[in-house]
This record gives structure tokens, C-alpha cells and sequence, in this order.
């Protein structure tokens, strides 16, 4: 097919006049059979470069992508316009996941979505047997490298799957953010014979700038005061999730329209907010990083970073989502030296240390173990687990087996002594990337220039829009005015306590504030671990205040709190001041069954479950039958105890059990 | 070592339905070693030049357009076993077994073989010991003295994971920290509680499991029985506990005569019912209950040559003495083969001759 009969073609399926010039010589190519890496910027449309394609071929078109939130909107699009396709992910029911695979077997699908963790099942590959493949595509080939942003184990798996391949097979990969480092590792675990198409990178329409701040108030008053002159919808980013709900709270309290989002919301949450996006619901949405990729709105005006990233190569990334449609728009840093800190502790903290990679590897040589058992069995935390696993993985020293529907960790016989070189080698580079990103916030100089040349592009020089270029500096210091707001803010600003579940009759509660927040968590600390006495008034009244603000004048048959291993009768006390002010009952008898260890000790959720598992009692049943009570403790953490005896509580009748603290940690606090 | 590309290339040709194992591997050698081309470019090769330059029919042409258009799917699963520890190996690779290629050879050698665990046993020392599926005590204990044997020596069990003698040989040999094989009948994926269970071992490079139909196949009874040619195939040396005139046993032993290959078997006690002395007439090593060998006695001498002779027709007993040159009266040779129970006589025009006895033949052919 020449470029004029595939022009044709393409206005009859896609109402599109013509392709781009890099966009045919990629379809070219791949009609011909060959493997291309293509890496283009946001908005230049890559996806045609295999869509169109996949509508010519006989067979079938398989299209690995994380972006869950894009395959559901590509295939949207796609059956819009009359071509048959479908998703397979972890987001949808198992048996419509089943019987789009029967169908792609069957041949009735064009075009099959994958997310990558969906390969090992065995479901998947019974399917995949009688398949007709006609091409492969992996969309964010970026993931494949651990020289990327991105890296995520499975992709590494559809390496090994494109290796195997017959040759003359159509192998597409496509990115918009790969630098020249990460290309290259690309091109050589794809297979050399991969042809490279590059674009340039230049995003005409970004005004970047960095504003220099010297804390978090000052941020957010740089925020009140952005977001009441801004045209148009945005995206805020934060680097922690409790942020996400910190700013968004404030900014709803300066009378700003926002929306908060992180990856701790459930797939209904999550897929709402991300509806109102598209709708502009929202002046702007607070969020991590987990939002936006690959969401397709073409006009999000601006974007804002409260918190430094890891990477030049993130930064563009995270920044790439935003106006695609070619009108101007904002890109904001805020910039305190002081933020190297947290993505300092994520790379110092990225790889466990090395007698902890000898835990599990001691444990797999025993017998085949899930992750929830390699937690057991080890006292590592989830991430801990899952990076080591990886690691060990990417080394061949332990494989990933099916047994039936549980996915199980083998000892490979023969394996490799653990190589530990490639963990230091990864953790210099990040350090180093990181440096970068320090210099792009204090560069004086074009800033899309500095980004593009990161990525491998050296043709900027002068975007003319960057606040370098238009020689201003911007700097934002705390009025008296913010200050104040501010702090009328945090006063009434409480944390919520997230232990309703399907098996229980808890409700969220709420803490009076974070631990880490004014002297909130130095004070407890000092009563329960340093002899400081009973907690003081202010942390009564507060705690007060924070069940008025979210319960009211609601009133409870019954106040239980949770006894304690250590430190004595504070919590005690602390129920008995509550409850005698709010004039609820209390009851002492809720105890505790067997010794239990400090939570604390404990790395991981499961242990800590498991540590809790039964061990308080109550007595007498009827007591609780019926009744609305409110569970006190001092500190809430992962709520594995509130929810243990939530759950014993409603087994013996309790109609409503709602928790209320005085600290909430975000995670790693206790040390 | 193969290019990992190749694997799906080894599956699809493999498992061709209904081809005969010689059929693939005569292929197979044609491809690289005559035409001396890669998969890759075979299976880009036209219908007709399939035809024409390595002459096949019309339906195995069908049957490679509809391997062809499996190949990814074969990637696919190629790629899950190698994730999952299974390796692959194909019939020129250095790893292959070569006791089950000098044993099977073009005609029914496996192309490809499935496996986990400590592949080196392929080519260690091999045994492997054959029986009944309701073996007698004494060939049990015969069993594991033979097990215990070769875990000492340093040559390893193959098992076929089978009832009797043979998973008694195989839990022997671990018992005693030796080597083993184990040669599934079933597809290699099937097989999880079977590696559950022998996971210490194969951690430990003690224990290979072996497969060399799809991963995925079920038990079958068919399956069951091919994979027993495997069993003798992989093993340099048969021990055979216990043997019935008919049965699995029996034809496997005979065939493994016929292909002059050492067969032992345990000298019975004078009351067991089994055809064990049987087979040491027909050419089988007899051995003692811990594996010696035990010296023929001069009439048991007699009674294998006589064998031998016969087994090409009948003959007079002249023609009998002079062939063995029996330094013995005519008459009283005549008394003697009368007196054997495995001779009988027979008139034609009335004279006299002596011929074997048949045999109930329950001698299914195992091979094609």
C-alpha cells in the first residue's frame, strides 16, 4: 500500500485527511514487518501509528499499556468509530476479562488491550494459543528500562515475549519520554534490529517558570492566591498522598473548586474524579502523580508541582499531559532547596539493604511462597518485598510460578550468586538525575532548552516563553495576611480515618491531627514514651473539636477504648476526660485476650493483622447489642487494631462503631 | 545454546498433530542440516516450495500453515515457561540426553524436551528400574537395594512416577541422596503438586522432572504409554524386578532385547510365578537381590542357546546336536528336549522336530 492509498483509507475509518511525515514512516515500516521504537512528544498522536495498521492486518493486534484509564477510552473511541476492540485488565470482573479473550480468540476482536501483569495467567495463555497475531505494541516502552522513570517489572516480561517472536513480526513501541540513556536500553533489549524514530520535543505553547518559596505555608499562599487568576482547569501535584488531601483542603477553604486524588481511592473514586476531570467539574484536582496519565483531555491549562521530582525526565512527563491542544498554557515548580530532602529519602531508601535480600531468598529455598507469606516469613514490608522480588527476578535467582490461581516465588536451581554492582550502579545514576532536576530549578537559563536537551533534543535554545527567557524571577514570601488564613485552616483541618469495610459495621473516623503536624506528635510521644504524665488539655480539646467538627451534636450509647500494651492508663484517662465531657457512658471492658506485641514492631500489614487477630474481648455480649459506640485510642497507624475490634464488636452486635484519635501517622513515623 | 527465538519455532514443529516422531525429526534434519537453513526462513517458505523441496504431501503442508499461524502463540507460552523455570531443550543441543538419542534415535528420539531442575542428570550414568505394577515383596525390596545402589555409585533412577516398582525405585534413589529423573506422562505445566512435592529436592539439584509432550496435555493413557519408551530411552542400564509372560513389562523388556540393550533381571526364587527366568532365556542378564551378576549354570546355558537356535524355525534333533555341537547320544538329547517346558514337538510327514512353545502374545507393539 503506498501513502495515497493508505490516506484513502484512513479518511474512510478515521476521518483524517493525512498522516503526519513521521507517522507514515512508521506505518510504512511496519507494513513491511520491521520492529520501530518511536518516540514522540504527547499530543503528536502515536496511537494512529498502530491503530491504523491494525485495521489493515488480517489478525489480531495486541497493545501492551499500563494506562488503564487509556484503554478504556481508547477502545471508546475505537468502537465509536466502528472498529471492534477491547480491554483485558485488572480493573474489570474475571468473566469479562474471559469472555473478551474467547472473542479475540474467535477473531471478532480487532485490537486487545493488555495490562502487563495480565500475561502470567494461565488463562491468558490458553486464550492467547489460538490467536491469530498480526502485530504487537507496547504503548510507555520507557517502563521496559531501569534507566526510566517508570520501570515496571512486567514490562521486562513482554521483552522476553517480543524476543521470541517470529521474525518479520510488526513490533511497535512507542514513548514520549525516553532520554537518550533510556532509548538505548530500549533498542538493545528489544533486539538490534529495531529502527529508531525520534521526534522533537518542543512544547511551543508552555510558559515554564519555578517560584522560590521557603516553606510549606508559603506554598500554599503562592496556590490561594495563583488559583484565583488562572484561566481554565488544572492539575496540582503533590509529592506525598497526604498532601493531596491537605492542599485540596485548603484551597476548598480559601473558596478554590478542588478535588483530591491518589492511588489509596478505590477504581469507583478514582474513575469519578477522573470523569469530572474531563468535565472541568473542578477548578483543579490535587493529586500525585497517579493521575493524568493518559487521560485524554486536550485542555489542561495549567499545571502545578508543590514538590520537587525525582528527574528532569519525570518532570517532563508529568508536565507533558497538559495542553495539547496547542493553546498557551501554565507550568509552575515551587521551588524550596529544602524539598531535596524527600526524593533524596525515596532513592536513598529505593533498594532494601542486602541482608534483607538473604531473608527471602533463605525463605524461597525452603518451599514455593506467596507474597503475603514471604511478608510472614520475613518481616519485610510490602514495597520491600516487591523490590527485592523484582530484583531477583531480573537476576534468574528466583522464578514466578502459577500453582493454580495463586502465583507462587520458586528458588531457581543453578541460580546466580546475588549481584549487587548493578544496585549501586542504579542508585549513583538516580542521585544523579536528581542533581539534574536541582539544576533545572536553579538555572537561569531556558528552561525548555534544558528539559529537550535532557531528552536527547538539542535544537531548542529558546523557547521565549520561560520565565529565564522573559527575564523574571519569581519569589513568594508569607504575608502576615496568609499566615493567618492559614493557620484558621489548620486548626479546623482533621484527618480522616479510613476502617469502614465490607465486614464491619465501622464508620471513618477521625484523628485531631497529624501526627507530624505542630507539637502534636512530640507530645505523645513524650507522655506514652517518656513518663510525661497524663495527655494535656490541648490534646483533649482538640480531639474534641475534631469529633464536633465531623460528628456534631450525634450522640453515642457508649465509649470503648483500646487497651493498651504499654504506657499504663493514658489511653484510659484520655477516654475518660472524652467521654465525660461529650456525657457518653464508658465501659472498661474491652480487653485483652492474649499478649499481643507492639504494633510498632511490626514492618508490615499483614503481621500486624495477624498480631491482632483475636485478641480482644468483650463482655457482657449484650452490652454492645445494638448499640452506636465510640472507639478512643491515642495513635491510629495502619488501623489494624481499630479494625480487629470493629469487626469483634459488630459480631457481637454493635450497630455503628466509630474511632476517634488523637494522631494519624502518615507511615513510617514511629520509628 | 539455542537462540531463545527458536523455542516457539521447536513447540509448533513438535506438536504437529498425528505426525510420527521420525516424520518431524526427518524434517527437522532436512531443514538445518540439509537445506541448512533456519526455522525462520522454512516457515517463510511458500505451500508449493514445501511441496517441492522437502517433499511433503498436501495435508502436511495444511498442517505447517496451521503451525505457522500458532508461532506467536507458542511465543507466548515459550516465554511463561521460561519465566516459570522450565527450560527447553531441543534435540541438538548439548544438553540433550544422549543415552535417549543413541537409544531412540531419528525414529523416536523426542524433539523437544520440557524440563526443571538440575539438567546435567541428562547425561549422568542412567538407570532405571522396570516391574510390575503390583510387584511381590521381594521385588520391592529388590527395588530399593537397586535404588540405594545407584544412589552410591552415582547413577541416576528414571522414573516414570508410575505405581509400583517404578515410584518405589524413584523415592529409593531420593531417599538414599541420589540423583533422578522424572519422566512425566503428562504435560509439564500439569504437573504442580508433583513439584510441590519434590521441591526441596529439585532446589537441591537432585531431582529433574521431565516432559516431552505439550505443556499443557492431561494424563492419558496414550500418554502414559508413550512416555514409557522414554523411561527406557533416558536409562543406560534396565533392572527389572518382576516381569508377567504379557503385559508393559514384558513388551518393553523384549523390545529392549531385540535392540541388543543391557537388560538385567533379579534370578526368581524356585516358587514365584513370574517369567523373570523367561526373559534370561530370551537374553537378559540375570542378577542377584542386590544387582550382581550371577553366573549362568551350564544347563541354564544350554536352555539360552537352545532358545536362540529355535527362535528361527524348528529343527530335528540331529540338526539340534550338530548346530550346538552336544557332545550327547541323539537319544538322550531327544529325552531332554522333550523334558523342557518351553520346547514342544511336532510331526510334519512323520518325522520329528522341536520348535518353541508360543507364547500367550500380549506383545503389543510399543513402537510404531
Amino acid at each position: 500500500m503506498d501513502r495515497t492509498q493508505a490516506e484513502q483509507k484512513l479518511k474512510q475509518i478515521f476521518n483524517l485527511d493525512r498522516f503526519y511525515d513521521d507517522q507514515w514512516a512508521t506505518i510504512d515500516r511496519i507494513f513491511n514487518g520491521e520492529r520501530i521504537l518511536l518516540i514522540e512528544k504527547t499530543g503528536f498522536g502515536k496511537s494512529l501509528c498502530y491503530q491504523f495498521p491494525a485495521t489493515q492486518f488480517s489478525g489480531l493486534t495486541v497493545i501492551f499499556s499500563p494506562l488503564i484509564a487509556l484503554m478504556r477510552d481508547q477502545v471508546k473511541y475505537l468502537q465509536g468509530i466502528g472498529i471492534a476492540a477491547g480491554c483485558v485488565n485488572s480493573e474489570q470482573e474475571p468473566e469479562e476479562n474471559t469472555k473478551l479473550l474467547e472473542q479475540a480468540q474467535q477473531g471478532k476482536i480487532k485490537i486487545l488491550y493488555i495490562a502487563p501483569e495480565r500475561q502470567e495467567n494461565l488463562e491468558w495463555l490458553e486464550a492467547v494459543r489460538g490467536m491469530n497475531l498480526s502485530m504487537v505494541v507496547i504503548d510507555e516502552a520507557h517502563c521496559i528500562s531501569i534507566w526510566g522513570h517508570d520501570f515496571r517489572p512486567a514490562f521486562r516480561r513482554i521483552i522476553n515475549l517480543v524476543k521470541l517472536l517470529p521474525a518479520r513480526f510488526s513490533v511497535l513501541a512507542t514513548t514520549a519520554t525516553a532520554t537518550p540513556r533510556v532509548a538505548g536500553d530500549v533498542v538493545i533489549q528489544m533486539g538490534e534490529d529495531i529502527h529508531l524514530i525520534r521526534g522533537n520535543l518542543l512544547r511551543a505553547n508552555f510558559s515554564l517558570r519555578v517560584v522560590w518559596v521557603r516553606s510549606e505555608e508559603a506554598k500554599m499562599a503562592w496556590l490561594g492566591e495563583y488559583l484565583q487568576q488562572v484561566e481554565g482547569n488544572g492539575l496540582i501535584y503533590t509529592g506525598t498522598r497526604v498532601n493531596t488531601d491537605l492542599f485540596s483542603a485548603w484551597l476548598n477553604f480559601v473558596g478554590i473548586d478542588a478535588a483530591n486524588y491518589n492511588a489509596g481511592f478505590d477504581a469507583e473514586s478514582r474513575k469519578e474524579i477522573e470523569d469530572g476531570l474531563l468535565a472541568n467539574r473542578w477548578k483543579c484536582i490535587v493529586s500525585t502523580n497517579a493521575l493524568g496519565m493518559g487521560i485524554d483531555k486536550p485542555d489542561i491549562r495549567f499545571i502545578v508541582h508543590t514538590q520537587l521530582v525525582q528527574s528532569p525526565i519525570h518532570y517532563y512527563q508529568e508536565i507533558g499531559r497538559a495542553g495539547r491542544d496547542g493553546k498557551p498554557t501554565e507550568i509552575t515548580l515551587l521551588y524550596n532547596p529544602a524539598d531535596v530532602d524527600l526524593p533524596l529519602y525515596f532513592i536513598k531508601n529505593s533498594k532494601p539493604s542486602l541482608d534483607k535480600y538473604f531473608r527471602i531468598i533463605d525463605a524461597v529455598k525452603q518451599e514455593p511462597l506467596g507474597e503475603h507469606d514471604l511478608m510472614r516469613r520475613t518481616n519485610l514490608t510490602q514495597t520491600q518485598v516487591r523490590v527485592i522480588r523484582a530484583d531477583l527476578i531480573d537476576q534468574g535467582i528466583i522464578k514466578e510460578v502459577m500453582y493454580g490461581r495463586s502465583k507462587k516465588y520458586e528458588y531457581h536451581f543453578g541460580a546466580p550468586e546475588l549481584d549487587v554492582k548493578p544496585f549501586e550502579a542504579l542508585r549513583k545514576f538516580k542521585l544523579a538525575e536528581l542533581d539534574k532536576m536541582v539544576e533545572y530549578a536553579e538555572s537561569s537559563n531556558c528552561r525548555m532548552d534544558f528539559l529537550c536537551r535532557y531528552l536527547g533534543d538539542a535544537s531548542v535554545s529558546r523557547c521565549g516563553k520561560c520565565d529565564n527567557d522573559l527575564q523574571q524571577s519569581h519569589v513568594m514570601e508569607l504575608t502576615a495576611y496568609w499566615q493567618r488564613e492559614i493557620d484558621k485552616f489548620l486548626d479546623d483541618y482533621y484527618p480522616e480515618l479510613p476502617v469502614e469495610t465490607r465486614y464491619s459495621n465501622l464508620i471513618n473516623g477521625v484523628a485531631s491531627s497529624y501526627y507530624g503536624f505542630s507539637n502534636v506528635g512530640s507530645t505523645i510521644h513524650r507522655c506514652k514514651y517518656e513518663n510525661g504524665g497524663d495527655y494535656p488539655a490541648f490534646l483533649i480539646k482538640k480531639t474534641l473539636r475534631a469529633f464536633r467538627h465531623k460528628f456534631g451534636n450525634e450522640k453515642f450509647d457508649l465509649v470503648l477504648y483500646i487497651p493498651p500494651t504499654e504506657s499504663g492508663e493514658l489511653v484510659k484517662n484520655f477516654a475518660e476526660r472524652i467521654a465525660k465531657t461529650l456525657s457518653f457512658p464508658i465501659s472498661h471492658n474491652l480487653k485483652k485476650l492474649k499478649r499481643t506485641r507492639p504494633q510498632k514492631v511490626f514492618q508490615n500489614s499483614v503481621l500486624k493483622r495477624d498480631n491482632v487477630k483475636d485478641a480482644f474481648v468483650f463482655e457482657p455480649h449484650y452490652a454492645v447489642a445494638n448499640k452506636k459506640i465510640l472507639l478512643i485510642d491515642d495513635i491510629f497507624d495502619s488501623g489494624a487494631t481499630i479494625k480487629e475490634v470493629g469487626r469483634m464488636l459488630t459480631k457481637l452486635g454493635a450497630a455503628k462503631i466509630v474511632p476517634l484519635v488523637i494522631a494519624k501517622t502518615i507511615g513510617g513515623d514511629i520509628s | 545454546m539455542n537462540d531463545v527465538q527458536d523455542f516457539a519455532y521447536w513447540m509448533a514443529l513438535s506438536h504437529l498433530p498425528n505426525w510420527r516422531t521420525e516424520k518431524v525429526n526427518q524434517l527437522i534434519v532436512e531443514i538445518l542440516h540439509n537445506q541448512e537453513i533456519t526455522f525462520a526462513e522454512f516457515f517463510n517458505l511458500s505451500a508449493e516450495q514445501w511441496k517441492k523441496a522437502y517433499r511433503l504431501n498436501d495435508k502436511e503442508t495444511t498442517d505447517l500453515i496451521s503451525a505457522r499461524s500458532e508461532l506467536a502463540s507458542y511465543s507466548f507460552v515459550a516465554e511463561s515457561l521460561l519465566e516459570q523455570g522450565f527450560s527447553l531443550i531441543p534435540i541438538n543441543s548439548d544438553e540433550y540426553s544422549k543415552t535417549l538419542k543413541d537409544n531412540l534415535k531419528t525414529k523416536q528420539a523426542p524433539p523437544l524436551l520440557y524440563v526443571k531442575g538440575n539438567k546435567k542428570i541428562l547425561n549422568e550414568p542412567s538407570v532405571a528400574v522396570v516391574g510390575s505394577r503390583n510387584a511381590s515383596e521381594i521385588s520391592l525390596e529388590f527395588t530399593r537395594n537397586i535404588a540405594q545402589k545407584c544412589a552410591h555409585d552415582y547413577r541416576a533412577v528414571v522414573s516414570g512416577f508410575a505405581k509400583g516398582v517404578d515410584k518405589l525405585a524413584l523415592d529409593a534413589s531420593i531417599e538414599f541422596n541420589g540423583h533422578s529423573i522424572i519422566v512425566l506422562p503428562q504435560g509439564i505445566l500439569t504437573f504442580s503438586s508433583g513439584f510441590k512435592k519434590y521441591y526441596q529436592q529439585i532446589v537441591a539439584g537432585d531431582v529433574l522432572v521431565v516432559s516431552t509432550f505439550h505443556p499443557k496435555a492431561p494424563w492419558s493413557v496414550g500418554l502414559a504409554m508413550n512416555r514409557n519408551i522414554y523411561i527406557y530411552g533416558l536409562a543406560k542400564e534396565i533392572y527389572v524386578a518382576e516381569s508377567d509372560s504379557k503385559g508393559g513389562t514384558w513388551a518393553g523388556v523384549m523390545d529392549g532385547l531385540k535392540k541388543r540393550r543391557k537388560i538385567y533381571v533379579r534370578k526368581p526364587e524356585s516358587d514365584e510365578k513370574n517369567a523373570n527366568n523367561l526373559l534370561i532365556l530370551k537374553g537378559a542378564i540375570p542378577v542377584n537381590m542386590n544387582g550382581d551378576q550371577i553366573e549362568i549354570n551350564d544347563e541354564d546355558n544350554l536352555r539360552i542357546q537352545l532358545t536362540e537356535l529355535l527362535s528361527s524355525g524348528y529343527l530335528t534333533t540331529d540338526e539340534i546336536k550338530d548346530k550346538l555341537q552336544l557332545d550327547i547320544e541323539p537319544k538322550e538329547l531327544g529325552y531332554f528336549l522333550s523334558g523342557l517346558d518351553f520346547i514342544e514337538p511336532m510331526k510334519i510327514n512323520s518325522k520329528k522336530f522341536f520348535r518353541l512353545k508360543e507364547l500367550s502374545s500380549d506383545q503389543t507393539e510399543l513402537f510404531q
